[in-house]
């Protein structure tokens, strides 16, 4: 991906509810583009024992294919990011020059409605041009000239044609200074006039002399064999030949922007294939990814994380995510030592290197599973792409420490015939973090948030905040940077609502800071005090009043914590909080924001389809 | 003004200089050889009359509507502008100092590629960046290396975040320039004056005294560190001096000045400004004057790291030379926001504060208006060629770079050689002389370059602008009160369909008004006569039904102040007005605004 977080406060706090959550990861799928898309099949050889791993490296880019509305492909950039994608010698020129382009379901539809109502609009066309061609008088003396010169040009062409009945050389001859301009061709087995090198304004102008001196002749702009556009005066026996000559080169088009937008799908024909296959999805803390995925390929993530879930479920039906399956299962986190449950670190120690003997190592006494990888008709047993990070060198690995912790699990692959089904991973299927940050798992078939993860679970990787966070107990202050000091906002407080008022401030950047307090009543005491000093902001009562240190006169603000959910649900992202949350509350309706139609942006996301043994 | 027949002669001679135009060999500077070039870049700044400038960026504007229409005054422009040079990001700047001499223009284009790399490890220059993938695809076309300038791009800091850097790490900063002893000091001060003499004396003797005695116990002698305070600067002694307020700092410096052996330099820290004095003492003068190096030297590596490739803007600056720019507005904005500050809030406080920064801007584009109505010649290629076949003008560009590698020949930073190609050849036609008699500096501009300098085309008149012989024959005055911006369309319309609409369902007279539409969404409709529009704003408000919804000038204006910058432009006006309706309408502010209304239709070139 180009980025993930579009701002400094959009990164995943403890504070987050998760509504929030994703609110800031449906924020990053949309600002950001995909560039890399790892995808690696793997599939289980009953002869060899061994699973078969296929991986794929796609460079994609969002191009654009097909005109838009105006509306341009647009994608924000995290310097950081592009500076991590360097460290690992990600290649931008290739990604850029030769990235494969695609486009959403949706985006797909859009085209193809607009392809419709634009030939259906031009059947109206001609009658409503009636009145237009008064109207478009011809105001200027260059005008008025060419206007006459063409049409001479076009009759004499015209003469020429009928008289001789063939490519009309005598034309030729009398115009060669004009022969770059005017060329006789043949159109759809028609004499046709080409028109090259001119202004638009100047073909605008012939076409108007076309269409209401000569009835025989037809104005069309077609679009040639190596796609060159052309503009041609065609010549035809009669108006109805005419007629016919212009449905059969508006059917012409229509065809030809029809390929155009089918050949404009590119990439998503391979996710079109994930889903269609229904096979198991394996990812490693894949939400983010699947996100992605959604906005990219299918179309606007919706507005709740709850619709998201029952829309991806149509899809992909079951997904796995190996970092909560690692660390769910107390088996599999033991193994892991209690480390970090990052992808390589996984890989390490799930699938260590064979030895040079060649004899699989076990692992925690469970036989090795074997992974052969196949590229471009080769088979490596040992296989290792050298690219670290790269999207599909990252799905191998995700699949191999699947396979391995299965065989952990006790699945047998032999003689298992759906993986899906499977009981032993039934505890742990479309279970997927939300935010690794808040260990929340959110249940792919219900949308609900599992808020114990996995009943039988450790200790460690439930260690929940302390204490925990009561949404509704908190304000939300925001003001100029360096004015939000935590000390202070906690002396002025405790001096108005007592010592133990406070329970924790949290900052969510420079500019900004979270204050909880013990009771709820005491948020929207708060409130109404703040509100109140500002009122009677000159009276002495305010100016000596403790609260009004950090108040700041009014430069610092508050909202509840309901406030925060329609600032992170803005489509815009200024830097700094408190920046963003003075356009967000000076304009109501920018919170509750419809999609903004920036539709694109990511990096290197590691989806796998895992294909189950038959 | 005088036009020449376009000469079949000419023509060959246009395409040798074609042909010779493939061979330009432009300067790369990427972050290897940025320190070389730097001086030389320098040279050739400060010897030559002008330096034009050209920007490849991510992105110009996200949404039809969103970039700068013909309808847009100076202020609305400017917001739109503002917004754009916020979002997206510079990859590459070409540099080409250029004199002009008879028909032979002296150049030394330079091309940097430049990338907002955060060398400090401060979320300095830049967080995040837009692209369009549009003009991404384009510069690929061109051929432009994304992993050199990703990989290998000079970094920078604007002056606004070079000060913001300094607060945020801390550093040492020598004491430049004499501080002006204060007149008046009070009994404290002098106290205080004297408690630190007495105390600098002491130290200096302490350290004088065990360079003496070498054979001090290591502990004897920490201990005497520790109680005289004195640390260690390199391998010299030094001394701490805390002060408690900016104020005792001069106090200070003027009490070290008593001793000839030492250097005192500021200790700022994070968040406050100079928390206290350093004295370093030196053993004599030439010890003194090789400490002061050092710490110029360090000063400046640290100061090539923070600054980056902002220092060929400020070459550019205090050369005081004139820039030459197409698309000014823009580019200038861009230049602006990433290397002097953030940009201001309206259009005056930016030109004041650019003005600081390039005294004389020129704007090949304003130039091209003054031969002819080319609003469209937004593309420099064009209009060259526009220029070549109907003015004769030659001009020799003489490129005088040290030939690099033959193989070299990317055609990266050509566009800068093509604006200062086009400018030279404009001002040939406009008869502007550009040749300054040796020795002379420019310190004043030839005359109609002065008039024609600091105004930013935009295609927009700004109030500034006299414009003699820019009003074209096509392009009407009109008052911002004729305009209403109508959107809330069943579906898409064409601005013709949309104006028999209107001669249909409101009876108005297609003489009396012209319609063009803005995006897909919106359409802005200019009626010539007062009474007709409001006429036409009481029928829509009464219709109401059919979701057709209007506005005039200044909600327009409020959209573009409010920062929302949706895709839609009838979005945004929905948005704005829903604001508006539970505010009262409090400002009422009407500014005598005046735009040019303009017969052609809207949708230019993009400037790609």
């Amino acid at each position: 991906m180009t980025g993930v977080t579009s701002a400094p406060w959009r990164e995943s706090f403890d504070f987050d509810r998760p509504d929030i959550q994703y609110l800031k990861i449906k924020d990053s799928a949309e600002k950001f583009a995909v560039v890399q898309f790892g995808v690696c099949p793997f599939r289980w050889d009953p002869l060899s024992h061994s699973f078969l791993a296929h991986p794929h490296n796609f460079y994609i880019f969002p191009r654009q294919e097909i005109p838009g509305d105006g509306l341009s492909n647009e994608f924000l950039c995290q310097t950081s990011s592009l500076e991590f994608l360097a460290k690992y010698q990600f290649d931008f020129n290739k990604c850029i020059y030769e990235g494969i382009s695609y486009l959403s379901r949706s985006q797909e539809e859009e085209a193809l409605r607009q392809l419709d109502s634009l030939y259906n609009d031009n059947s109206g066309y001609s009658s409503s041009n009636s009145r237009n061609d008064a109207d478009a008088q011809l105001v200027r003396m260059a005008d008025i000239l060419f206007t006459e010169r063409m049409k001479y040009t076009v009759s004499e062409w015209r003469a020429g044609l009928l008289h001789e009945g063939n490519t009309g050389s005598g034309f030729r001859g009398s115009l060669n200074t004009m022969n770059q301009t005017f060329q006789t061709t043949f159109f759809q087995m028609r004499p046709a006039l080409v028109l090259n090198g001119l202004s638009s304004r100047q073909l605008r102008l012939i076409k108007l002399v076309t269409e209401k001196d000569f009835k025989d002749l037809a104005y069309v702009h077609v679009t040639g064999e190596n796609s060159v556009a052309q503009k041609l005066i065609v010549y035809t026996d009669s108006t109805s030949d005419r007629d016919l000559l212009m449905s059969e080169v508006k059917a012409c088009q229509k065809k030809d922007s029809l390929v155009k937008i089918k050949s404009a799908i590119g990439f998503r024909h391979v996710i079109d294939l994930l889903s269609s296959e229904k096979k198991l999805i394996v990812g490693h803390n894949c939400f983010l990814d699947l996100a992605h995925v959604y906005s990219k390929f299918f179309g606007p993530l919706p507005l709740t994380a709850e619709e998201f879930v029952s829309a991806v479920r149509k899809y992909f039906p079951n997904i796995i995510d190996t970092k909560v399956l690692i660390n769910s299962n107390d088996e599999l986190f033991l193994l892991m030592r209690k480390g970090s449950t990052s992808l390589s670190k996984a890989f390490g120690v799930l699938c260590p290197p064979i030895g040079p003997g060649g004899t699989s190592s076990d692992v925690a006494g469970k036989p090795r599973v074997k992974v052969e990888v196949q590229v471009d008709d080769q088979r490596f047993s040992n296989w290792n792409s050298g690219a670290k990070h790269e999207a599909g060198y990252d799905a191998f690995m995700t699949g191999s420490v699947f396979s391995q912790s299965c065989r952990n699990l006790g699945i047998d692959f032999n003689s298992v015939l759906n993986l899906p089904q499977n009981e032993k991973l039934q505890k742990y299927i479309n279970h997927l973090y939300l935010s690794w940050n808040n260990k929340d798992i959110i249940d792919l078939k219900t949308g609900k948030i599992l808020v114990e993860s996995l009943g039988s679970n450790n200790n460690t990787s439930t260690k929940r905040r302390n204490p925990k966070f009561v949404f509704s107990n908190t304000v939300l202050l925001w003001g100029p940077p360096s004015k939000l000091r935590a000390k202070d906002i906690r002396d002025c407080v405790c001096k108005v609502f007592g010592v133990g008022s406070i329970v924790s401030i949290c900052h969510l950047d420079e500019t900004a800071a979270f204050v909880q307090f013990s009771k709820e009543e005491l948020v929207s005491d708060f409130l109404e005090l703040k509100d109140s000093l500002e009122r009677e902001k000159n009276s002495p009562v305010s100016i000596l009043h403790p609260l009004s240190k950090i108040l700041e006169g009014g430069f610092v603000r508050a909202a509840n914590y309901e406030m925060y959910k329609d600032i992170c649900g803005s489509s815009l992202s200024q830097v700094l909080f408190a920046e963003q949350a003075e356009v967000v509350a000076s304009n109501p309706k920018a919170g509750v924001v419809k999609l903004a139609v920036e539709v694109d942006s990511y990096y290197p996301n590691e989806l796998l389809s895992d294909s189950c043994m038959k | 003004m005088f036009f020449k027949r376009f000469l079949c002669s000419h023509t060959a001679a246009a395409r040798r200089r074609h042909h010779h135009g493939k061979q330009w060999s432009v300067k790369q500077v990427t972050n290897s050889n940025f320190s070389e070039a730097l001086p030389e870049i320098k040279a050739c700044i400060f010897n030559s009359d002008f330096v034009a400038v050209s920007l490849q960026k991510t992105g110009g504007h996200s949404a039809t509507w969103q970039r700068i229409l013909p309808i847009d005054t100076a202020e609305t422009a400017y917001m739109k502008v503002k917004d754009a040079a916020t979002r997206f990001q510079i990859l590459q700047f070409s540099v080409c100092p250029f004199s002009v001499k008879g028909s032979k223009v002296i150049a030394h284009p330079f091309n940097f590629h430049v990338f907002p790399r955060d060398e400090l490890k401060v979320g300095m220059p830049s967080y995040s960046f837009s692209c369009q993938s549009s003009y991404l695809t384009s510069m690929a076309r061109e051929g432009f290396d994304f992993n050199a300038c990703i990989y290998n791009g000079i970094s920078y800091l604007s002056k606004a975040q070079e000060s913001a850097a300094k607060i945020q790490t801390g550093n040492l900063s020598p004491v430049n320039g004499a501080v002006e002893p204060s007149s008046v000091y009070s009994v404290a001060d002098t106290i205080f004056m004297e408690r630190i003499e007495s105390r600098v004396k002491n130290w200096i003797r302490a350290c004088k005294d065990s360079n003496k005695t070498e054979v001090a116990d290591a502990l004897i002698s920490s201990l005497r560190k520790l109680v005289a305070g004195s640390e260690v600067f390199g391998s010299r002694p030094s001394l701490t001096i805390d002060v408690c307020s900016e104020r005792q700092v001069p106090l200070v410096i003027e009490a070290l000045k008593e001793f000839v052996d030492v250097v005192p330099l500021h200790v700022t820290a994070k968040g406050v400004g100079v928390q206290a004095v350093r004295a370093v003492l030196t053993s004599s003068k030439e010890d003194k004057t090789l400490l002061e190096k050092e710490i110029q030297d360090t000063e400046h590596e640290q100061r090539k790291l923070v600054r980056g490739f902002r220092e060929v803007i400020d070459l550019i600056s205090t050369s005081q030379r004139p820039v030459v720019v197409h698309n000014s507005l823009y580019d200038l904005a861009l230049i602006h926001s990433k290397f002097q500050a953030p940009l201001p809030s309206t259009m005056d406080e930016f030109k004041n504060s650019l003005l600081s920064l390039f005294p004389h801007t020129l704007d090949v584009n304003h130039l091209m208006k003054e031969i002819g109505p080319f609003d469209k010649m937004n593309n420099v290629q064009a209009a060259l060629s526009y220029l070549e076949r109907r003015f004769s003008a030659p001009i020799d560009m003489d490129i005088s770079n040290q030939a690099e590698e033959p193989e070299n020949t990317n055609t990266h930073g050509h566009n800068v050689l093509r604006v200062c190609q086009l400018f030279v050849k404009l001002c040939s036609i406009l008869k502007i002389p550009l040749e300054f008699p040796e020795g002379e500096r420019i310190t004043q501009l030839a005359p109609s370059l002065q008039r024609t300098s600091n105004t930013f085309s935009s295609k927009v008149h700004t109030a500034d602008d006299d414009g003699v012989g820019i009003r074209s024959g096509n392009s009407e005055k009109v008052s911002t009160d004729n305009l209403v911006f109508l959107w809330g369309l069943k579906n898409r319309k064409s601005s013709r369909n949309l104006k028999n609409l209107i001669c249909d369902s409101y009876n108005v007279l297609s003489e009396e008004f012209d319609v063009r539409m803005l995006d897909r969404t919106c359409a802005v409709v200019v009626f010539w006569n007062a009474g007709v529009l409001d006429r036409f704003l009481g029928m829509v408000e009464g219709s109401g039904g059919e979701g057709l919804r209007c506005a005039r000038y200044n909600t327009y204006r409020r959209v573009c102040e409010s920062g929302l910058w949706k895709a839609d432009l009838a979005e945004c006006f929905d948005e704005t007005l829903d604001e508006s309706e539970t505010l009262s309408r409090t400002e009422a502010k009407l500014e005598e605004s005046v735009i040019y209304w303009n017969d052609d239709e809207m949708i230019n070139l993009d400037d790609l």
